[in-house]
């Protein structure tokens, strides 16, 4: 079962909102939240033949 | 002698007149010793008449000024030739061109054998192309063409595997290098896995594949659809032209799965074109290749955005159960309507590889401290680790996968805890990871990012459609 954290890291271009989700077996992807709720809108409508 | 007055049918009881006489009856072929005989027997000969003169068995008539000689014809026979059949030297006579025979259904060739020679040459397969062959009897042969470039479908012999070669989620994902999975309801266990095919058994001829693509099933549980898909960089890919899609599949029984696309235009493009390539596809337990032709629309008029692809993927068309298989290879979708001899979309192993890391790149497996890139701590719970990417990917990296990671330095390992892109620093080229640990880095100090004693450990970069 996939986890879902978010951290914030301090750079030079300022606070970044970053997700981090663990997919157990100590397998990581992070990724910014805002590419993060890009895959989340799109998981939401997968392909279907029409 | 009278001029002719061409035909005239008599009736019973009518008069034959002087002019009659000389007018029809005296019109036919007046025979005479000599041309002095006729002379003088003809004094005011008239246009049209007809004399034969037997001292030269010459047939003549008269052209208004003087006698001439009727036209004879001078062939006695007619002889076949080089590609030619029949002739004669009576009656009517046939000849036939033995090539046109030769031929004896569409596409066939006549090819020559020799000085003087020649032969049918049996149109090839669908897809086939002709090429020059001294082994052969015409020195022509048709043979499958396996040249690279013509497939957009990247990693379509499922070659490359950076990610693993077993998936269990069911969340929307990359899998084989390029492939994504997607489902909207999940089965309970089901694995997409590489399978290896026994040396000499892959299902097409002339071309020797290693693996293919499984999708199995254990246990049913609410799912009730699966989708194994491909996005192709930019929607302008075959847009308004013909394609074939190609593939070879089995099942572990009967299974019927379906083919669909999507033009996708991208951020900020116009909305989401869909159709279906095909029918549907039945499967049964033994390999066979499938293909089918697609007209992809058009794209006038549209507006195109970053990021757009056409996407072409499988889904399934009968209900799913327990034991559910279906294995897939050799995937390939071409310009035209024709179903070509498979072939990847770069031809090379080498070639396949770099394609699929122009989206994801993975580092990892070799060693249990392997390195996979520099940098310096910034605070002392952090670092930023320049990692190269071994050729330039589509954009700049949007997500890290990580596992088992460890900052190094002097021989001193720390443990990594979180690992992001430092997307502001990154490019396609090389990219910026932040690596967190939980205590203990010296700042600006050089750190080295590798796996924690662990074959287990890597990092990969996605730049992902």
């Amino acid at each position: 079962m996939e986890n879902v954290t978010f951290i914030e890291i301090e750079t030079s271009a300022g606070t970044e909102t970053h997700a981090i989700i663990d997919h157990g077996n100590e397998t990581f992807t992070s990724m910014p939240k805002s590419e993060y709720d890009r895959q989340q809108a799109e998981q939401s409508t997968p392909p279907v033949i029409e | 002698m009278a001029a002719g007055l061409g035909f005239k049918t008599f009736t019973s009881g009518e008069v034959l007149t002087a002019a009659d006489t000389n007018g029809y009856l005296m019109q036919g072929i007046n025979v005479f010793a000599n041309a002095s005989a006729r002379t003088a027997a003809i004094t005011s000969p008239q246009e049209g008449q007809y004399s034969y003169l037997k001292d030269t068995n010459a047939l003549e008539y008269y052209d208004g000024a003087a006698w001439v000689g009727a036209p004879v014809g001078d062939i006695t026979a007619v002889t076949a030739g080089t590609g030619i059949s029949g002739g004669g030297s009576s009656g009517d006579v046939t000849i036939t061109n033995s090539m046109a025979t030769t031929i004896d259904a569409k596409g066939d060739l006549i090819a020559g054998t020799a000085d003087n020679a020649f032969a049918r040459l049996t149109v090839g397969n669908n897809g086939e192309t002709l090429v020059a062959d001294s082994s052969t009897s015409t020195g022509l042969r048709y043979q499958s063409n396996f040249a690279a470039g013509k497939n957009a479908i990247i990693n379509g012999a499922f070659n490359v595997w950076q990610r693993g070669t077993s998936f269990t989620a069911n969340s929307a994902q990359y899998t084989v290098d390029r492939w994504r999975i997607s489902a909207s309801a999940y089965p309970t266990t089901g694995t997409w896995s590489q399978q290896t095919f026994t040396p000499g058994t892959a299902p097409a001829s002339g071309y020797e594949a290693q693996y293919f693509w499984r999708y199995a099933i254990t246990t049913v549980g609410s799912s009730t659809d699966w989708y194994f898909g491909q996005r192709i960089e930019d929607v302008r890919t075959f847009a308004g032209q013909t394609a074939t899609f190609s593939f070879w599949a089995k099942a572990d029984t009967t299974r019927t799965i379906a083919v669909g696309y999507n033009q996708n235009f991208g951020s900020g493009g116009s909305g989401t074109v869909s159709g279906s390539v095909g029918t549907t596809y039945s499967l049964t337990t033994s390999w066979q290749r499938f293909s089918a032709t697609v007209s992809l629309p058009s794209i006038s008029g549209k507006t195109v955005g970053t990021s757009s692809y056409l996407e072409v993927f499988f889904q399934q068309n009968s209900a799913l159960a327990n034991g559910y298989t279906v294995d897939i290879w050799g995937v390939q979708l071409e310009a035209g309507s024709v179903a070509t001899a498979f072939q990847t979309a770069t031809g090379t192993l080498q070639g396949e590889l770099a394609a699929c890391q122009r989206y994801y790149v993975r580092w990892g497996g070799l060693n249990v401290y392997q390195n996979f890139g520099q940098g310096y701590a910034d605070q002392t719970t952090t670092a930023i680790i320049q990692v190269p990417l071994p050729v330039t990917m589509r954009v700049v990296p949007t997500s890290i996968d990580f596992s088992t990671l460890n900052l190094s330095t002097g021989g001193t390992n720390t443990t990594v805890t979180n690992c992001t892109l430092l997307g502001g620093n990154s490019s396609n080229q090389i990219a910026c990871a932040y690596a967190t640990v939980a205590s203990g880095l010296t700042t600006n100090r050089p750190y080295g990012l590798t796996a924690n004693n662990s074959f287990g450990g890597y990092i990969g970069f996605s730049a992902e459609l």
